[in-house]
C-alpha cells in the first residue's frame, strides 16, 4: 500500500494550509524553486532535472516533458512560446479546477519555471470558461503574481521576463487537443494539426512551443525545490511522481478527487478515495473518462501508469476512475460512449467524423435487438480503422470503449445478436433501421 | 488535456541530422526513399511533393492542391514510414533525410478504400444514372423524365429521339433494361421509365417533334435492307443526316418483327403505323414486297448508284427442336403463326384445342398469350428456370394469370405422331447443372422421369436464326461461326467496303431495343463512310463512346414514395380479345410517376476525384444503406449565385474551396461549421454566397474534388470593360482560373487593345482569348473612347496632386 497521505504535491488535502493568496503561498515555500531555478540555475539543468525526476506529460501521452522542453529549447528561433493546457476535455474530470482553485500560484510558477527552461518570453493558460470559478482565482492569483513582479518584465530582478494570458474558452471535448488550442490561439477554428511537425518544433505562429498540460507544469516546483531524487522516489521506475484523480463510484454519484502516485493499483486508488468495487455490485472499472476504456474487476490489480493501462486496453486520459454497476449493458455502454464522441469530433478527418458516426449506428442496431453476426465483424475492422486513419489522439482514442467492451465482454455482444435479448434486460431499442449493404449495380 | 496519441514517432533533435548537401542550384539537399527508390529531396519539402517530383503519381488524395497549405483531412494520401506505427498523410509530412517511405500496400488500400466508402456513405448525391448505361439507346432519362414531370411531353418525346425514334413503340414492347438499373430501387421501388417515353411520345403521335433540325441533302444514297426496328432507326438518322435512303422489305408492309412477331395486344398496329411513319416524313423512299436473293443481289444495289447498303435483314427462321416426329402435321412455326394472326389469315390454334409451347423467351409467351386468347387450353414448357427465362417477369407472370400451364425443367425428347399427325410430346424432366457458356445453368436430364403431353399442336419457340440463303455467297459478305453476318464490332461494316450490317441478323435474336441501338451506331458509322471518314478511326470513337462506364453504388437518402401502377386491362376481360392491355397512363400520373426519378446524374460525373478514386479501389458497394434519416444529410441546394452553384450534398468536407478563398483569393466566402458528425462546410451564418463577399472568381469550384461547387452556365452574352480604368496590369490573366483571359504575344499591354477597338466582348471572343493577336492600336485620346453603361462609367479622372 502506498503512502498516499505523503504523496500530495499539487492538490491541497482539507488539514494543509491555505495557499490561495501570493502571501499563503510564499510561507509555504512557494516561488522559492523560482527564484532557485532564475539565481542558481541555467535553463539546461533546470531540464537535466525535469528529466531525472521523469517526469511525464500528465495529458496522456505519457512522454518525459523535459525532453520536450530540450526540442524546444535546441530549435533555434528568436521567439518561442510555453501553453499551459489547463482545459478539462472531460466536463467530468475534476483535475484541473481542483488544482486551479487549491493552488493557483504552483502552476504559475511552474509556468514561469518552463518559459525560463525552454526560452520563452510569452506563455498561455488556456482554461475552460464553464469552469468560470476557477478562472477567476487564477486570474486573480495572476494579478497577484504581477504586481509582486513574479510575472512579466525582469522577474525577481533578473533579465527574465515572461508575460502570461489567460484564455478561457468553451468549444467542447476537442478544445483539450493541444494544436485545437494553437489554433484557437491563432483565432481559427478549433481543428486540429497533423503531427508531425511538433509544436516543439513548428507550434503557435509556427514558433517552437512547449505545450504542457497543468498538471504536468505545477509538478516542476516541486522537483526544483525539493530535488530529481526526492520528486522521483514516489511513483514507478518510468513515471516519477503523482497524478490527479477524479473517481467516481457511480456514474451519478459525486466525484472524489485524489492525488495518488504512479503505480498504485486501482484497487488500492478506489480504497484511498473511499469507493469500493464489488463482484455482486459492480460490472466494470472505467479509466480514463470519455475514450478510456472499461475493464472487468479481476484487473482491479493493474498498476495506475502509462504502459501497463495500455496493455489492458484503456488509456489514462481524462484521469477519472468510475465504476459502473452490475445492471449495466456494456454494449449499450459502449453505444452510449460513441453518441457522445461522434457529436465531439470538430469533423475535419474522415476516419474520426464518419467511422464513429458509423460504429454508433452498428452499436444502436445491435442494442435494438437488428444485430447480425457479421456486424461484430464490421465493428472489429472500425475499431482499428478509427484510429489507423485519423488525425489526432481523438480518434485515435475514440474507439477504446467499443474494443474494450469486446474484450472482456464479449457475451453481451453475442447475446444481443444471436439471442436478441439484452444480456441485463435494460435496453430498449433505439433505431427501427440497421444498415445494409445494397449491391444492385452491375 | 485528456487527447494524446501515444504513438512511437519520437521527435528528431536537430543535432542528430547527416550535413545537408547542396544541389547545383544551392539549395540544401538529401536523399529519401521512396517505394525502394532513392530520389532527392529539397529541405521543408513534404513526402507528397517529392514522390510528385520524381514521377510516383499515385498517391491519391482528395484535400490537396500545391497552391494551398495542406490540411490532411481526407487521409487518403497515408504511407508508411519505417518506424513509424501508424501510417502518415504524405502532404504534411515533411521529408526527413533516410526516411524510408512505402506508398502502396494492402494495409493503406483498405484503409483509403474504407475511407472512400466513409465520404459515400454520407455523399447524398449520384454519378451516372445506372439506367442510361443500361439502355443499348443510351436515351438521356433523366432528362426526358424532368421534362413529363414538369408537362413538357413534346419536349420530352424530343429528347428520347435523339436516339430512339420509336418511343411509343418501345414504350409498349421494351423489355426495359434501363428500370434493371434504377437507383429508386434502392429507396423504393424503381420507375417506370420506360412507359413514360410511351406516354410523352403518345401525346405527340400525330405531330411528331424531329429530334434536331434535318441537314441539306447530300446526293449521297443509301439501301436498306429489311423494315425492322434496325432498318428503320437506321434509315431515320440517315435521313437527318441529309442522305437519301430507300427501305427494301419482303413483306407487304414495314416493320418486320414489330408488326409479325408481337401479337395486336401488346403493340396495336394502327398506333404503330403512325410512329413508323415519322420515318418518311423526314423523305425516306419504300419498297415492299421485294426479297434479297430472290429480287435482287447486293451488286445490283451498287449498280443502282447506292453509295452504301445497311442489311437488316433480322432472323427469320425458327430454330429446330431435333427431336423425332417434329415434321408432323400440327407442328407450328412460331414466326408464321404470330404472322399469320396479324395477317388475319386461318392459324392452327381454335378454340377447345390443345396447345404445347416450348420455349422461354418473348415468343414463347407471345404464341402462349395468343393462343389463349383463341380459347385454346395451353402449356408452356421450358427446359430450366423462371430466373433464366428470357421473357420478361411480368410477361411470365401474366401468362399465368390467363391461364397457361407454365411447366419448368422440362426437356422434349420426341413428338408424338399418329398418320403423320401430332398427338402428343414427351418430356423428360430436367435438374440444373454447371453453368454453361451464356452463364445459365445447363439442364440435365433424369433419366426415367419422361412423361406424355397430349395436345393437337406443338409450336416450338426456342429461338430464331438468320436466314442464310438471302445473300449470295459471291456477294462478298462473310458468315461468323453462329451464322450472323460478320461485321467489324464497333463500326459494323461487313467484310464489303460500302456493306454495313445491324439488327438480329448481325448480333442474333435480340430485343427490340437492341436492334434500335445497332440502327443508330450504324447510322453513324455509315454516314462517317459516306462522308470519306476512315473506317478504322470511325471504330475507335464509337469503340469509345459505346465503352460501359464504371458505376458505383452510393447511399441515396430520398424519402419514400410509391410507384404509381399502370391501369391493366383485367385478366377476366382478356380471353378472346386482342385489344391493347396496358391501358395507358393519364397525364397526371405520368408527371407523378416521372417526378418519382432521384435525377441521380452529376454534372461532374467524369471530372470527379471522388468517383475516380472509387472508381480505382474496386468501390462497387457500400455497407450504409438504409439507415435511419439521422445516419444522412439533406442539404438545401443553393442556387441563388449568378455563377457557383452549392449544393451541400456533395461536399465531403476537404476544405479546399475555404482555404482557397481566404489565403488566395481574399474574400474568405467559406467556413467549416458545425460539429461532429454535422460539420459541413458553408458560407458565414449559412446565407447565400451571393450575400457574402464572393467575388465570383470560380476558384472554389475549380479546386472542389467532387461536384459540390459547380459553375453555372452562364446566360451574359456580352462582357464590358472599363478601358479607361485598366492599366493593363494583367493581374485578371493571372488569376483567372479558367484562363478566360489572354495576354497579347507583345507584352507592352499598354500600347495595344487586346480586345479590338470595342470595349465589349462577345462569348465567344472570351473564350478565345488565349488566342488573341494584336490588331488595333489602342485609342489615345478619351474622347474617342465609347460611351459605358452606368456600371462601368469611369471615375472623374484626377490629377496626382488631387
Amino acid at each position: 500500500m502506498p503512502k498516499f497521505e505523503e504523496s500530495y504535491r499539487v492538490l491541497r488535502r482539507s488539514n494543509d494550509p491555505e495557499v490561495r493568496s501570493l502571501e499563503a503561498y510564499r510561507k509555504a515555500g512557494g516561488y522559492a524553486a523560482l527564484d532557485k531555478a532564475l539565481q542558481e540555475q541555467t535553463p539546461d539543468q533546470v531540464i537535466q532535472q525535469v528529466v531525472d525526476a521523469k517526469l511525464r506529460g500528465r495529458g496522456g501521452a505519457g512522454r518525459l516533458a523535459g525532453e520536450k522542453w530540450r526540442i524546444v529549447r535546441q530549435t533555434a528561433d528568436d521567439q518561442k512560446y510555453v501553453i499551459c493546457n489547463a482545459y478539462d476535455a472531460d466536463t467530468r474530470s475534476f483535475a484541473v479546477r481542483s488544482m486551479l482553485e487549491q493552488n493557483p500560484h504552483q502552476v504559475i510558477e511552474g509556468v514561469l519555471l518552463t518559459a525560463y527552461a525552454v526560452g520563452a518570453t510569452e506563455a498561455y493558460i488556456f482554461t475552460r470558461s464553464s469552469n468560470g470559478a476557477s478562472t477567476v482565482i487564477l486570474q486573480q492569483a495572476l494579478q497577484e503574481a504581477l504586481d509582486a513582479q513574479l510575472v512579466g518584465h525582469d522577474i525577481l530582478n533578473t533579465d527574465f521576463s515572461c508575460t502570461i494570458n489567460v484564455l478561457g474558452v468553451d468549444i467542447g471535448f476537442m478544445g483539450g487537443e493541444e494544436t485545437v488550442q494553437i489554433a484557437v490561439i491563432k483565432g481559427r477554428r478549433g481543428m486540429p494539426e497533423q503531427r508531425p511537425p511538433f509544436p516543439a518544433q513548428y507550434g503557435l505562429w509556427d514558433k517552437p512551443t512547449a505545450i504542457n498540460s497543468v498538471e504536468t507544469l505545477a509538478n516542476v516546483p516541486v522537483i526544483i525545490r525539493d530535488g530529481a531524487a526526492a520528486f522521483a522516489s514516489v511513483g514507478t521506475a518510468i513515471s516519477g511522481g503523482t497524478k490527479v484523480l477524479t473517481v467516481y463510484a457511480s456514474p451519478t454519484s459525486e466525484p472524489v478527487v485524489v492525488e495518488v502516485p504512479f503505480g498504485a493499483t486501482l484497487r488500492e486508488i478506489l480504497e484511498h478515495a473511499g469507493v469500493s468495487a464489488s463482484e455482486d455490485a459492480t460490472r466494470a472499472v472505467v479509466v480514463g473518462g470519455a475514450e478510456g476504456g472499461a475493464l472487468p474487476l479481476s484487473l482491479l490489480d493493474t498498476p495506475y501508469d502509462f504502459d501497463p493501462l495500455e496493455e489492458v486496453g484503456t488509456i489514462v486520459g481524462s484521469g477519472i476512475i468510475e465504476l459502473l454497476p452490475l445492471n449495466t449493458c456494456m454494449v449499450s455502454w459502449a453505444m452510449d460512449r460513441n453518441r457522445v464522441l461522434e457529436k465531439e469530433t470538430c469533423g475535419k478527418c474522415v476516419p474520426c467524423r464518419l467511422g464513429v458516426k458509423r460504429i454508433t449506428g452498428l452499436l444502436e442496431g445491435i442494442v435494438s435487438d437488428l444485430g447480425v453476426n457479421g456486424d461484430l465483424d464490421v465493428l472489429d475492422e472500425f475499431a482499428d480503422y478509427v484510429p489507423n486513419g485519423s488525425l489526432c489522439g481523438f480518434g485515435v482514442q475514440a474507439t477504446n470503449p467499443l474494443k474494450t467492451a469486446k474484450r472482456y465482454w464479449p457475451e453481451h455482444f453475442t447475446m444481443h445478436v444471436q439471442e436478441l435479448q439484452c444480456p441485463t434486460g435494460t435496453c430498449a431499442p433505439v433505431r427501427a433501421h440497421r444498415f445494409v449493404t445494397k449491391h444492385v449495380l452491375p | 488535456m485528456a487527447i494524446s496519441v501515444r504513438d512511437n514517432l519520437s521527435f528528431v533533435p536537430q543535432g542528430s541530422q547527416p550535413p545537408l548537401v547542396r544541389n547545383e542550384a544551392g539549395h540544401p539537399s538529401f536523399m529519401i526513399t521512396i517505394d525502394g527508390k532513392q530520389m532527392q529531396a529539397y529541405e521543408g519539402q513534404t513526402i507528397l511533393s517529392v514522390a510528385e517530383d520524381n514521377g510516383i503519381m499515385d498517391i491519391p488524395n482528395l484535400c490537396n492542391d500545391e497552391k494551398l497549405e495542406p490540411t490532411s483531412a481526407c487521409r487518403m494520401c497515408l504511407v508508411h514510414i519505417d518506424g513509424v506505427d501508424r501510417p502518415l498523410p504524405s502532404c504534411n509530412t515533411p521529408a526527413q533525410p533516410d526516411m524510408v517511405v512505402q506508398t502502396n500496400s494492402d494495409e493503406l488500400f483498405h484503409l483509403r478504400r474504407t475511407n472512400l466508402e466513409m465520404m459515400l456513405s454520407d455523399h447524398n448525391a449520384y454519378c451516372q444514372p445506372p439506367c442510361q448505361v443500361e439502355c443499348p439507346t443510351h436515351i438521356d432519362i433523366p432528362g426526358y423524365l424532368e421534362l413529363i414531370a414538369k408537362g413538357e411531353m413534346k419536349e420530352a418525346a424530343r429528347v428520347v429521339k435523339e436516339v430512339l425514334p420509336f418511343p411509343f413503340i418501345l414504350g409498349l414492347t421494351c423489355p426495359a433494361p434501363c428500370q434493371k438499373g434504377c437507383r429508386r430501387a434502392l429507396v423504393d421501388e424503381e420507375i417506370a421509365i420506360c412507359r413514360m417515353h410511351g406516354h410523352a411520345a403518345e401525346w405527340n403521335l400525330l405531330d411528331p417533334p424531329v429530334p434536331y433540325v434535318q441537314d441539306p441533302p447530300t446526293g449521297k444514297k443509301v439501301a436498306v435492307i429489311g423494315g425492322g426496328p434496325a432498318g428503320l432507326t437506321a434509315a431515320y438518322y440517315l435521313a437527318l443526316k441529309g442522305h437519301y435512303c430507300k427501305i427494301f422489305d419482303m413483306q407487304p408492309q414495314l416493320g418486320g418483327m414489330l408488326r409479325y412477331g408481337i401479337p395486336e395486344y401488346r403493340l396495336p398496329k394502327d398506333m404503330m403505323d403512325r410512329e413508323i411513319q415519322h420515318v418518311f416524313e423526314l423523305g425516306v423512299d419504300v419498297q415492299c414486297n421485294v426479297k434479297m436473293g430472290r429480287d435482287f443481289e447486293i451488286d445490283d444495289l451498287f449498280e443502282q448508284g447506292f453509295d452504301a447498303v445497311y442489311l437488316a435483314i433480322g432472323c427469320w427462321t425458327s430454330n429446330d427442336l431435333r427431336v423425332p416426329g417434329e415434321d408432323a402435321e400440327g407442328v407450328v412455326n412460331a414466326i408464321r403463326y404470330l404472322g399469320d394472326k396479324v395477317e388475319g389469315k386461318p392459324v392452327p390454334v381454335k378454340e377447345g384445342m390443345e396447345v404445347v409451347v416450348i420455349g422461354g423467351g418473348f415468343t414463347a409467351f407471345d404464341c402462349t398469350r395468343t393462343s389463349l386468347r383463341f380459347g385454346a387450353k395451353v402449356h408452356t414448357m421450358y427446359r430450366r428456370g423462371r430466373t433464366e427465362m428470357g421473357a420478361t417477369m411480368e410477361e411470365v407472370e401474366d401468362g399465368e394469370a390467363e391461364g397457361t400451364d407454365l411447366q419448368l425443367y422440362v426437356s422434349q425428347t420426341q413428338v408424338m405422331t399418329k398418320d403423320g399427325h401430332v398427338t402428343g410430346v414427351e418430356f423428360q424432366r430436367n435438374k440444373l447443372g454447371e453453368p454453361d457458356a451464356s452463364g445459365r445453368r445447363r439442364p440435365v436430364p433424369i433419366p426415367g422421369s419422361e412423361f406424355v403431353l397430349n395436345c393437337d399442336t406443338v409450336i416450338p419457340a426456342i429461338g430464331q436464326a438468320v436466314d442464310t440463303k438471302v445473300i449470295a455467297d459471291n456477294q462478298g459478305v462473310k458468315w461468323t461461326k453462329w451464322k450472323t453476318i460478320q461485321t467489324n464490332p464497333h463500326n459494323f461494316m461487313t467484310d464489303r467496303t460500302g456493306v454495313f450490317a445491324g439488327g438480329d441478323c448481325q448480333m442474333g435474336a435480340q430485343t427490340i431495343i437492341e436492334g434500335v441501338a445497332q440502327g443508330k451506331l450504324g447510322a453513324r458509322s455509315i454516314h462517317s463512310f459516306l462522308m470519306g471518314e476512315k473506317m478504322d478511326d470511325v471504330a475507335r470513337r464509337l469503340e469509345l463512346e459505346e465503352r460501359r462506364p464504371d458505376l458505383f453504388d452510393i447511399v441515396p437518402y430520398k424519402p419514400v414514395e410509391p410507384k404509381v401502377k399502370m391501369p391493366m386491362l383485367p385478366y377476366e376481360e382478356r380471353e378472346g380479345n386482342f385489344e391493347l392491355i396496358e391501358m395507358g397512363y393519364l397525364k397526371e400520373q405520368a408527371q407523378r410517376e416521372a417526378g418519382r426519378c432521384l435525377q441521380c446524374a452529376c454534372p461532374a460525373a467524369g471530372q470527379c476525384d471522388l468517383q475516380k478514386y472509387s472508381i480505382e479501389h474496386g468501390l462497387a458497394d457500400n455497407r450504409f444503406h438504409d439507415g435511419e434519416p439521422t445516419d444522412y444529410h439533406d442539404y438545401e441546394v443553393d442556387l441563388s449565385h449568378s455563377f457557383i452553384l452549392r449544393d451541400p450534398n456533395k461536399c465531403i468536407n476537404c476544405t479546399q474551396c475555404v482555404r482557397v478563398c481566404h489565403d488566395v483569393i481574399g474574400p474568405d466566402c467559406y467556413g467549416m461549421f458545425g460539429k461532429g458528425f454535422d460539420t459541413i462546410v458553408s458560407t458565414p451564418f449559412n446565407v447565400s454566397l451571393h450575400d457574402t463577399d464572393c467575388v465570383s472568381c470560380g476558384a472554389c469550384v475549380q479546386v472542389c474534388p467532387t461536384g459540390s461547387l459547380m459553375m453555372a452556365e452562364r446566360n451574359l452574352s456580352r462582357y464590358s470593360f472599363a478601358l479607361d480604368r485598366c492599366i493593363f496590369c494583367g493581374d485578371c490573366v493571372e488569376v483567372c482560373p479558367h484562363g478566360a483571359l489572354g495576354e497579347t504575344p507583345n507584352f507592352e499591354l499598354s500600347f495595344f487593345n487586346r480586345f479590338g477597338e470595342d470595349i465589349s466582348l462577345e462569348k465567344d471572343d472570351l473564350a478565345n482569348a488565349p488566342n488573341y493577336l494584336v490588331r488595333q492600336r489602342l485609342p489615345r485620346g478619351k474622347k474617342e473612347l465609347p460611351v459605358m453603361s452606368p456600371l462601368v462609367r469611369p471615375l472623374p479622372a484626377r490629377s496626382i496632386r488631387d
